[in-house]
């Protein structure tokens, strides 16, 4: 009887940790809303939604792998090497096929990481730090090596490029394409996380792999899978990217993996495996976007925003590991 | 059934999966006899240990946190923020000695705070490590504005450049926080304590050991010994800079664990690092002499990382399935 007295009082304090991204979220906007009124402006708004561009498709695949309780760090390798690929075949075989190459190569450098993986038995967070990193410096090294260290410019491609340009500057209503694309893939991807067997074996591994693995959940094919989504959706993000800049240099992914890594942490999913979703990523997600534009607006100092950053992301890790 | 008996093909594995960093440096010095390059010269010879010398030092105190079953990512920043430190209160015109010491105690205070989030909190050493160097990271950003700052006091300069009966001080330096370390490990009950606890944490605590301090402490030292790298190679280029440390994380604690300073915990050491990260050092400087073009040289490196991690998770599943 009292335990159901308790669990239906109102917890402030469990309620202000749980939804800790939300607050922030409403504080912030409604601080800067004040200090700068310009914040929210309709051009400030499509910004706003740009920004929120390559950044929210790789923290949407990263989500998995941290659910999974894995981590990857070779995300800026797969952008790079897709970009510099995609846009090097354009020329050859056309613009939509070679963005097809581009998703099936992210894909499959994922497959190749959680095969490493699993052949190796790294079992843990720490080792798949280190090989993915390992593969970032090897897929990284590929696309310096194909344009030799070049850049490409999208604009001195004799192939025209409409969907591109589409996805890069369109406007659907009052949407960017980029973002409507978006919406797609946080539907799909919630749909099949929590809606789905595999979705749903995902959470159970990164719970406990070894539960999992005795109560016949495939572990080593729902390891390949996380990282196979997470390259899927690197590749994704390394389209939207040449598709918003004309100039792509084969070093273009960097920072991705240490953006998205927060972006999902401070979402709320829990770094230890099992807990969390790609709702709480947009969340982060937001809260990440929203903060280096209130900071823009605001005039700090760009490597101010750098220490900020850090310190978010310290802090988001610790209230991660208080709250178990 | 005999479980003494191993196959050939498993006693070589044993064999190479303990002894494949000095392998590895057999190999790579086996190569460099035959292309016509001026590899074997005491000069040459000299330069790689003046080059490695700051990962060696980082490496040691890196050995401390990689043995009680951590690691530590934030060690990159940490020596490039010393480095600004050091030279920034230079030319403001302090004291040398203090600024060194100051500019080392940064560094310790890194170490402190990771120490802090990882035993107390019980984060998990890499990630808040790898948040912490991003932080420390905007610091030095944020004290430099992203450019360079050189030195301008000569005497700061000499520190690392000059020499002592013909070795560099640099060198010199290395190899005292070297013995330094091996000592602490080998000959001190906390150095043994850390041993126990990364094998088995549980059982350390349960013993008496006091494993929060112990394990605070070498995180500390590894902060410590970072800073004193960044001060070392900041008097060595005589320029601090943000952008210096940005490879160094990785590297050498993949250097550590090449070694056969293991992830799983409790084993390894002083001697064991100090080959690891030859290893590396030698392959970049091999690939150097052959001049192989950078970006296959990235990508060889990259693979090498790979393939040493594998080996040392497979050893490491090896080793459970044996049991």
């Amino acid at each position: 009887m009292t335990d159901q007295l308790r669990l239906k009082s109102f917890n402030l304090g469990k309620f202000v940790i749980e939804y800790l991204v939300f607050i922030a979220i409403v504080l912030l906007v409604i601080i800067t809303a004040i200090v700068e009124p310009r914040f929210l402006s309709a051009e400030n708004f499509t910004n706003l939604m740009r920004q929120f561009g390559p950044l929210s498709f790789v923290a949407l695949g990263m989500t998995f792998i941290i659910v999974g309780g894995f981590i990857d760090l070779s995300v800026p390798g797969m952008i790079s090497l897709v970009a510099i690929i995609s846009l090097s075949l354009v020329d050859t075989i056309g613009e939509i096929p070679a963005i097809l190459v581009g998703l099936a190569l992210g894909a499959a450098m994922g497959c190749l990481n959680g095969t490493i993986l699993i052949i190796s038995g790294a079992s843990t967070q720490a080792k798949a730090l280190f090989i993915t990193f390992g593969m970032s410096q090897v897929y990284g090294a590929l696309a310096l090596i194909h344009t030799d260290g070049t850049s490409m410019n999208r604009n001195l491609l004799e192939h025209e490029m409409p969907l591109t340009r589409v996805l890069g500057s369109g406007m659907l209503g009052p949407l960017s394409v980029s973002f409507v694309v978006f919406l797609f893939f946080l539907t799909v991807l919630y749909i099949f996380q929590t809606r789905t067997f595999l979705g749903r074996s995902i959470n159970y591994t990164g719970g406990n792999i070894v539960a999992a693995e005795l109560s016949g959940i495939p572990t080593k094919r729902i390891m390949i899978l996380i990282y196979a989504i997470c390259g899927f959706m690197a590749a994704v993000s390394a389209v939207v990217l040449f598709s918003r800049v004309s100039v792509t240099t084969p070093t273009v992914g960097m920072n991705y993996e240490r953006d998205a890594i927060m972006a999902v942490v401070v979402g709320g999913t829990s770094l230890l495996g099992g807990r969390g979703n790609v709702l709480r990523t947009v969340l982060g997600v937001s809260l990440v976007v929203l903060m280096s534009n209130c900071m823009n607006l605001m005039g700090v100092q760009s490597h101010l925003q750098e220490v900020v950053r850090g310190a978010i992301l310290v802090i988001a890790i610790w209230l991660d590991h208080r709250r178990q | 059934m005999n479980v003494n008996v191993m196959t050939l093909r498993q006693q070589t594995i044993r064999v190479l999966s303990k002894q494949k960093a000095v392998i590895a440096i057999a190999i790579m010095l086996f190569v460099m006899l035959f292309p016509n390059t001026n590899f074997y010269t005491p000069l040459n010879i000299m330069n790689i240990f003046r080059a490695a010398s700051p990962d060696l030092i980082i490496a040691f105190g890196v050995t401390l946190a990689v043995i009680c079953r951590g690691c530590d990512l934030s060690v990159g920043s940490v020596m490039a923020l010393s480095g600004i430190i050091a030279i920034q209160l230079i030319n403001g015109g302090m004291n040398i000695g203090l600024a060194i010491l100051l500019a080392t105690l940064s560094g310790s205070v890194v170490g402190f705070i990771n120490g802090f989030l990882i035993v107390h909190q019980k984060t998990e050493a890499f990630i808040i490590t790898l948040g912490m160097g991003m932080l420390v990271k905007g610091v030095a950003l944020l004290l430099t504005s992203a450019n360079p700052v050189p030195a301008k006091n000569m005497s700061f300069m000499m520190i690392s450049n000059g020499s002592l009966l013909g070795i560099p001080n640099i060198m010199l330096f290395m190899l005292l926080l070297g013995a330094f370390t091996y000592w602490l490990l080998r000959y001190t009950s906390f150095g043994r304590n850390l041993y126990a606890l990364g094998g088995d944490y549980e059982v350390a605590e349960h013993s008496g050991i006091n494993v929060i301090r112990a394990k605070w402490v070498a995180f500390t030292i590894t902060g410590t010994y970072a800073a004193i790298a960044g001060v070392l190679l900041a008097s060595r280029l005589n320029t601090g800079s943000p952008i210096y440390g940005d490879a160094i994380p990785l590297l050498v604690n993949c250097g550590v664990v090449i070694g056969g300073t293991s992830f799983s915990g409790g084993v390894g050491g002083v001697v064991q690092s100090f080959i690891g990260i030859m290893v590396m050092q030698l392959l970049v400087t091999c690939m150097g002499a052959l001049e192989v073009d950078r970006f296959i040289r990235m990508l060889v490196l990259g693979i090498v990382i790979v393939i040493i991690i594998c080996m040392d998770c497979y050893s490491i599943k090896r080793k459970k399935e044996d049991v």
